[in-house]
């Protein structure tokens, strides 16, 4: 989840803090803990407003929509579907550990239950679940550098995690891999408990956006489906703005 | 001498003994035949609820659905297919399956939908009189679905409330419409119960976007009961000529197959006990006539009667009395099985959602008469009187006169 979740629900925001290269006078430990900060904190701030697109490919079908979302802290999160024209003013407000989605079609809010969980959000290839669970590296898991130098000529870290006993994690492991420069994400592997590879989730095309460098393109590839992906493309991004709580409430799911 | 002149004046002379004698086999011999034919009727039930309410004898279906029931793998010939089967005397119906949540005020919950050709469905199923509230789906109905009982009660739900369901179209886009619950089921199985909700098959296309052509499962139903199921197996594999899996009920369900296949045979071991039962009343009756009556033995005896002619003595005052007990217990029994197979025996308190391997068990137990559940009790019975006699006859029959008639 992690990545995704700060993307997805954290809402591509961020506390913008000035990657302060101390690295060498921190001990190990220490060192591994401001990295996987720094990369969660590149998905979070205070508040957020972004415009994403996201393309859906499986075996049977494609399907892009754009959808429109506002993050406030980490515990709530909305968003709205601005195309395609069938789907438009359907809403997703996640809300502490609960999703709400309205459906414009009906008018009808619904609570999703926790049987709903592992079902795929709007199609795509993730979870309810993922939406849900918000999860900080640093927190949930015992991580430490398994590799650092250059491969296919860049400059990287890579780190390889296990979840803590006690975290409330679906996966088995999972390795991230980031510049070692800038500390930017450019590819996380997923590993159920069996140690198999389940999804891959890489960032690229590098911009300026919201303030500072970093991937405008997330895409999601199931392990075992590789010729399916999800992917999201972030078009616009504000971060550290004026955002209401009632923003966050049923009622204004429902407004368009 | 008579031998049977002779026991039935035994029998009529001794009214008090063997009026109790009678009577007590004659109500064991009852209670065998209502035991058997209820146990016949649950057995019977049971196969009705999984045959004719869902199942059907036979199903077809793309080879990896029953274990990954994706809304993709499509028997896409299936309108053909279920006509040749028509033709070769079956009959048969085309369902479809998709999955996504339902949602009524309060709460939602995971389903199944079932899309159901309504023309054909009635042909292979019973479900459309399965119905606890309400009325089965119409087919100019486009938002009536029905649904189980248990989800009615997960969902909260009664007769024309609202339910939302929200799911995804095969071509990815959200499904999402309302429906008004037209009717509610009876029990038929755990996951029929409490996950599924009946709509016709048009407004299930319409509403997952599923093409024009084709269905998920096809059930077929034999046309004559007494063909054999896996030669009906054969046939109709014989007639698809196409790579799908065709498998039959049995081999759908092997549990409840076996099941319903041992609950013969604990039928039969509980007859078997209460058959013991039956003799030991029987051989109790019988030691106490004859020896009773060693007195009198000795004196036949003494006047020249032959240990042969008192074992038929003893054999026939014997027969005489089960001939008498089987004739009321038949009637008795009949009248009894006649009755449950009418009203039935209401367990309800005992045993209402009872369920065996996701199968609900009726909780109005139905009689089921058959020539058998009648004639095995009494055939019984005869050999158990017959075998419980031997011992008193035999030694009656080896006793000195002399030692006999000062027998006190």
């Amino acid at each position: 989840m992690h990545q995704l979740v700060k993307i997805l629900c954290g809402l591509f925001v961020l506390l913008t803090l000035p990657c302060s290269l101390h690295a060498e006078a921190l001990t190990d430990t220490g060192r591994v803990k401001e990295l996987l900060n720094q990369v969660d904190d590149l998905w979070r701030g205070e508040s957020s407003y972004a415009v994403t697109s996201m393309q859906v490919k499986t075996e049977h079908y494609t399907r892009t929509m754009r959808m429109e979302g506002w993050s406030k802290g980490k515990e709530k999160t909305l968003f709205k579907i601005i195309e395609p024209l069938r789907e438009k003013g359907t809403a997703t407000l996640k809300s502490g550990n609960h999703i709400y989605t309205y459906l414009p079609k009906t008018d009808r809010t619904i609570k999703l239950t926790t049987g709903m969980m592992m079902g795929a959000w709007m199609g795509s290839h993730l979870t309810n679940d993922d939406l849900v669970k918000e999860a900080r590296l640093e927190e949930d898991y015992d991580a430490s550098i398994s590799f650092e130098g250059e491969r296919e000529g860049q400059n990287i870290i890579e780190f390889t995690l296990i979840p803590k006993l006690d975290a409330a994690v679906v996966w088995g492991k999972l390795t991230l891999i980031i510049l070692a420069d800038s500390h930017i994400p450019l590819i996380e592997y997923y590993f159920d408990e069996d140690f198999i590879l389940a999804r891959t989730i890489s960032f690229s095309e590098i911009k300026s956006l919201g303030g500072r460098e970093r991937p405008t393109v997330l895409r999601v590839v199931p392990a075992d489906k590789a010729d399916e992906y999800t992917e999201f493309v972030y078009e616009q991004l504000e971060l550290n703005i004026d955002v209401s709580d009632r923003l966050f409430s049923l009622s204004s799911l429902k407004k368009r | 001498m008579n031998v049977t002149k002779l026991a039935a004046r035994n029998v009529y002379r001794n009214s008090h003994r063997s009026l109790v004698t009678v009577a007590a086999m004659a109500f064991a011999c009852a209670m065998m035949i209502v035991f058997s034919s209820l146990m016949d009727g649950v057995i019977a039930g049971s196969e009705r609820n999984v045959v004719a309410m869902n199942t059907g004898d036979i199903q077809i279906h793309r080879h990896t659905y029953r274990d990954d029931p994706d809304i993709y793998k499509m028997i896409e010939s299936s309108k053909q297919l279920s006509e040749n089967s028509r033709q070769a005397g079956f009959f048969a119906a085309e369902r479809l399956f998709a999955f996504g949540l339902m949602a009524s005020d309060d709460s939602s919950s995971g389903v199944q939908l079932r899309g159901i050709d309504l023309v054909s469905e009635s042909t292979v199923t019973e479900i459309h009189q399965h119905i606890l509230q309400g009325d089965w789906l119409k087919k100019d109905d486009t938002h009536g679905v029905v649904i189980g009982k248990k989800l009615a009660r997960l969902l909260d739900v009664s007769l024309d409330d609202e339910v939302i369901f929200v799911g995804q179209t095969a071509d990815g886009y959200m499904a999402n419409d309302s429906f008004q619950v037209r009717g509610i089921l009876k029990s038929i199985a755990t996951d029929i119960d409490s996950a599924s909700v009946f709509m016709s098959n048009t407004m299930l296309r319409e509403l997952i976007s599923l093409p024009e052509q084709g269905a998920h499962q096809i059930v077929i139903m034999r046309s004559d009961r007494k063909q054999d199921l896996a030669e009906a197996t054969r046939v109709v594999s014989a007639l698809i000529k196409q790579d799908l899996e065709v498998m039959n009920w049995q081999q759908l369900m092997p549990v409840i197959s076996r099941f319903l296949e041992t609950a013969q045979v604990q039928t039969l071991i509980m007859l078997l006990f209460t058959y013991i039962a039956v003799a030991s009343v029987v051989l109790n009756a019988m030691l106490m006539s004859v020896f009773e009556r060693i007195h009198e033995f000795g004196i036949m005896k003494a006047i020249g009667v032959s240990p042969w002619q008192i074992i038929r003595l003893v054999y026939a005052e014997t027969f005489i009395q089960t001939l008498v007990a089987s004739i009321v217990g038949l009637i008795l029994g009949i009248s009894l099985s006649w009755y449950l197979q009418q009203y039935g025996l209401d367990m309800t308190s005992l045993a209402d959602g009872m369920t065996f391997a996701g199968i609900a068990l009726d909780p109005v137990w139905y009689a089921e008469m058959s020539l058998s559940s009648a004639l095995i009790p009494i055939g019984f019975l005869f050999v158990m009187a017959a075998v419980a006699v031997i011992y008193p006859a035999v030694k009656v029959a080896l006793m000195r006169p002399l030692e006999a008639i000062h027998h006190q």
